[in-house]
């Protein structure tokens, strides 16, 4: 029998502040729960210690303003690298799947790192996932986020990414932060339908979280036939989240845990410290692990009460029509993108840094190759906290980009940093050939990763 | 004068210390039937000619309980659980004549469901009628309140006056209610046969005029005293190991980072010292395959040792795991890894000419030089300790941490030296030191380093205190201690540290540990403030405080 593998890391000497949500506190009773009920001794389950991420696994993924250091503290190595740890042990085929279950959380955190979005400074799963193509090779990979807020983060990260399937199901972008996640969000010109969001009225209890599961979230997943499943793992849906209004339970975030059969989950939100997250915690273990959940319940769980919070049928049967449509629309639409974009295509977007007040500008030109995803190149602007102002120009060569591809990405970065220009730092993320470099353009200074 | 005895599984050894000077040793056969005698016959031998009123301290280390355990002897227990949600029910049904009871607490302390006697009494009446007289009772997050636990035990001694009960939060308090309800089962199993024996042993003692302190060594390389025992036979569990560890201590001069490998004739135990101090299993004992609250040395046991006998088989040499007998040069007939070491180092144990002559004649058989079969011996045995210890050096170093501190810092262990004790270690350990490129230690007196472990180990005892200032309690994981404290925010990591030692303070008196108290240290300092809204409405604080195990304050070490 193979076990689950369980990183437990609460990180009890960190917070963003002393009365913060993202505090010391936060998995203190699930530790009490998980060490009380004996988990890590069951025969299924098998913990790891946790691990170190690199800064060069984070500059995989992240453009960090200035630099890797001054957007992450240790606490953020050890919850990405905790991420890492678990990944090769299911690559490696030690265990059948695992769980990280760390904070600090990321699903906030987008490509260019100028602070800390919505409690998130990396975006772990993102880490994960790129980590996983590189050292395994994988290509497909399916990321569902249960958090109850919209995964804005992984969201832009995999924007242009045809080969991630991005599936957020959260509470409705007009009643809760971040305010995004609406229907028409569906990922980029080259990939468009691979984004799918599933915005839901407050009050989703179990029943309808699960029929959007089994009616559109697991036929999704099963015509993409990813490589691999990963859960990003928020528990704020829970009825006691004290941030958000739904109304699921631990039972219920079980059950989706045994339907959706991820191969990684990771901890995202969950702020109910007391009511929810020993519960639902102990529910995702059990039911990945195989573990018949049915004695688990909240101590002030009451199905009646739950039952009634009820949403109408026809708004899930609607979204769901319309999602299955878009995705399987979605060649289609490239096509057309192509068509009218021959060359590039660029926009302009505004990011704001809730937790530090940053807010960024962005201009992006997304190469529109034929042979692949195509490279694309940022332009950012933002005053950080500290009141120093940043230009930076950032370059991304995807994994499985071609060469020509390739080679543009690197002699752009060349000739901006031959000749002057407005910005304090360019970057060239060639995720092909793993190298990551920085210029400071006024020391003439160049770190590579 | 001191004494220490160390019952193994084979051979007993005691040793009588006076002062520095190691009076007398005996080794002889351990009779599994009758231990009191084995023990007696032992005191007896170390004690000829002395006189038996100048006797200030008998330490024993035991196999009753284990043996017990080991053996399936044991009579009827019931367990009445109180689990309350979370994991199935099937998870803790390890043991017959449990039963499942309604009732439960969550991890503050909160009574979420009560206890229903109706069916406490229902249980009790069918325990009864089924003739069982041991009952252990245990309800997840006893440990941070007692309460349904002891409603249960006050239904039945009402009921059934005549049941012996255990509570799992006087005996196992710390976190894991599956370690506790196995702990809890164990102990009411075990305590009447354990009561009875020390009660044997305290006359046998005293009818030879031995009026001195006797303790008996725990699992955890620490005494307690004899009457104390009474009640946590289970804690006598694995202390033979735990005695060769402290004896390695007692022996080496100051060990610091260090391998300590107990090589006896079959088997070879090896443990680490880590900053002077034995590293405990991160688990707990394991008993009958399940682990428990009993803190026990980490101690990895191989079936191999001095008397494991060579055989040879296509060419290829074989180290077998059942004992033959003695080695060559102790007169046995055939050749065992001692005599492979004794040939090709020319070490001199015993009668190294028939050393010589055995692995010869076994060579012979092979068709290979008798060196040659003698460095595939020493290679073999080499690789077997060498993988075991890098093994637990990993564990160790692999083991969760939950602090960003912690996995930043990392851990390696840098050891420096083996030490070797147990009466082959003289043969096989040098050869191994010199392939690890660390130190070799061969204290003398190695052979009975168990017993003097015994003799000089001083008392433990630790005591963890969970603090919540929000609902404006503490607990204990000792013998459910526990009480109130004020509400509020306003409590400090400074107070929360004298509760604490306090409490190991009181204990320590009870347990006629006194004079140790005062070597207590904190290992364990952890504050939470509990916010609600976004102000801070409590605290949380756990502590832990232990007489760290030691040396007692009389030993000076041992002169030849
Ligand atoms: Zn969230
Ligand atoms: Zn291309």
């Amino acid at each position: 029998m193979k076990q689950t593998g369980l990183i437990f890391f609460p990180a009890f000497d960190w917070a963003i502040s002393p009365t913060h949500p993202e505090r010391e506190e936060r998995l203190l009773y699930t530790r009490d729960q998980l060490f009380e009920e004996g988990v890590m001794d069951l025969p299924q389950i098998r913990e790891y210690k946790s691990g170190l991420a690199t800064h060069k696994d984070i500059a995989r993924v992240h453009f960090c303003v200035p630099n890797v250091e001054a957007q992450i503290t240790e606490a953020h190595l050890v919850s990405a690298g905790s991420a890492l740890v678990i990944a090769d042990a299911v690559m490696n085929q030690e265990i059948k799947n695992g769980f990280a279950l760390v904070r600090p959380p990321g699903h906030h955190a987008m490509t260019v790192a100028h602070g800390n979005r919505g409690f998130c400074n990396i975006n772990n799963e993102a880490i994960m996932v790129e980590y996983l193509r590189k050292q395994y090779g994988l290509r497909k990979i399916a990321i569902v986020d249960t958090d109850v807020h919209h995964g804005d983060g992984t969201q832009e990260i995999f924007w242009h990414d045809p080969d991630i399937l991005f599936i957020s199901f959260h509470q409705d972008g007009r009643t809760l932060y971040p305010g995004s996640g609406f229907t028409d969000e569906l990922g980029g010109p080259q990939a468009y339908g691979t984004t799918i969001n599933i915005p839901l009225p407050p009050n989703t209890n179990d029943a309808g979280i699960h029929y959007v599961l089994d009616h559109l979230v697991m036929p999704l997943l099963e015509e993409f036939e990813p490589e691999l499943i990963v859960n990003s793992a928020g528990q704020d849906n829970h009825y006691s989240d004290p941030l958000a209004n739904m109304a699921f339970s631990a039972q219920g975030y079980a059950v989706l845990n045994q339907k959706l059969a991820p191969d990684i989950a990771v901890l995202e939100g969950g702020y109910s410290v007391e009511t929810a997250l020993p519960y639902v915690n102990l529910g995702i273990i059990m039911a990945m692990a195989g573990i018949d959940y049915s004695n688990l319940r909240e101590p002030d769980y009451s199905a009646a009460r739950l039952a009634k919070k009820s949403v109408s049928q026809d708004y899930f049967d609607q979204i769901i029509k319309t999602q299955m449509a878009n995705f399987r629309g979605r060649e289609a639409k490239i096509q057309d993108y192509r068509r009218r974009f021959p060359d590039d295509y660029a926009y302009s977007q505004q990011i704001y840094y809730d937790t530090d007040g940053i807010s960024e500008q962005q201009m992006v030109r997304l190469q529109m190759c034929g042979d692949c995803p195509g490279y694309r190149t940022i332009q950012s602007s933002a005053r950080h906290s500290g009141w120093e102002n940043y230009e930076v120009f950032c370059i991304s060569v995807p994994m499985y980009s071609c060469p020509k591809c390739q080679e543009e990405g690197q002699r752009i970065y060349d000739e901006m940093i031959g000749k002057p220009g407005p910005f304090d730092y360019i970057y060239l993320q060639d995720r092909a050939h793993d190298v990551y470099r920085s210029m400071n353009t006024g020391r003439k200074v160049e770190t590579v990763l | 004068m001191l004494i220490g005895i160390d019952v193994g599984g084979t051979f007993t050894d005691g040793v009588l210390l006076t002062g520095t000077k190691v009076a007398a040793t005996v080794k002889r056969p351990t009779d599994n039937t009758d231990l009191k005698g084995t023990i007696m016959e032992v005191l007896d031998r170390l004690m000829a000619g002395q006189d038996s009123s100048r006797v200030t301290r008998v330490v024993l280390s035991t196999t009753l309980v284990t043996n017990m355990l080991a053996t399936g002897n044991l009579p009827a227990t019931a367990l009445l659980l109180l689990p309350g949600p979370g994991l199935p029910l099937e998870v803790y049904q390890l043991f017959p004549n449990t039963f499942f009871l309604p009732g439960s607490i969550d991890f503050r302390g909160r009574v979420t469901e009560p206890v229903v006697p109706a069916e406490v009494e229902s249980a009790a009446d069918q325990i009864a009628a089924r003739g069982i007289e041991k009952v252990a009772i245990a309800a997840k997050f006893s440990n941070r309140n007692s309460e349904l636990e002891r409603q249960v035990r006050d239904i039945i001694n009402r009921r059934h006056p005549n049941l012996e009960v255990v509570l799992g939060s006087d005996i196992a308090g710390q976190l894991n209610f599956r370690r506790r309800l196995v702990t809890a089962y164990f102990s009411v199993m075990t305590q009447a046969v354990w009561e009875r024996f020390i009660g044997e042993i305290a006359f046998a003692l005293a009818s030879r005029g031995i009026r001195a302190e006797v303790d008996i060594l725990k699992a955890d390389g620490g005494t307690m005293p004899l009457e104390v025992s009474g009640q946590r036979p289970c804690e006598t569990v694995f202390s033979g190991p735990a005695a060769s560890t402290m004896g390695a201590v007692a022996l080496a001069s100051n060990p610091r980072n260090s391998v300590i490998i107990d090589i006896g004739g079959t088997t070879s135990d090896i443990s680490l010292l880590i900053d002077g101090e034995p590293l405990y299993a991160s688990k707990g004992a394991k008993i009958q395959g399940h682990y428990t609250h009993i803190k026990a040395f980490s101690v990895c046991s191989l079936p191999l040792g001095g008397d494991s006998p060579l055989s040879v088989g296509d060419g290829e040499v074989r180290i077998g795991k059942t004992r033959l007998g003695e080695a060559a040069c102790f007169g046995g007939l055939a050749p065992t890894v001692t005599d492979a070491f004794n040939q090709l180092y020319g070490l001199q144990i015993g009668d190294p000419g028939l050393s010589r002559q055995a692995v010869t004649v076994l060579a012979d058989q092979a068709g290979m030089e008798a060196g040659v079969l003698c460095s595939r011996v020493e290679n073999l045995v080499i690789a077997q300790l060498q993988q075991a210890i890098t093994d637990m050096f990993r564990e160790w170093e692999e083991e969760p941490a939950y602090r960003v501190w912690e996995v930043i810092h990392g851990r390696k262990f840098d050891f420096h030296e083996i030490v070797g004790i147990g009466a082959a270690s003289a043969a096989i350990v040098p050869a191994l030191a010199r392939s690890m490129q660390v130190e070799c230690t061969i204290p003398d007196f190695a052979a009975v380093a168990n017993a003097l472990g015994a003799c000089v180990a001083r008392p433990t005892l630790t005591v963890k205190v969970h603090i919540d200032t929000q609902n404006g309690y503490w607990v204990t994981d000792q013998e459910g201690r526990g009480g109130k404290v004020k509400t509020g925010t306003k409590m400090q990591m400074e107070e929360a540290l004298n509760l604490a030692r306090r409490n190991l303070k009181e204990l320590a008196l009870d347990r006629h540990m006194q004079d140790y108290a005062d070597e207590a240290e904190f290992f364990l300092q952890e504050q939470f403030n509990v916010i609600r809204g976004w102000s801070t409405s409590g605290k949380i604080f756990d502590v832990g405080v232990q007489i760290a195990p030691g040396l007692i304050k009389d030993y000076q070490g041992v002169k030849r």
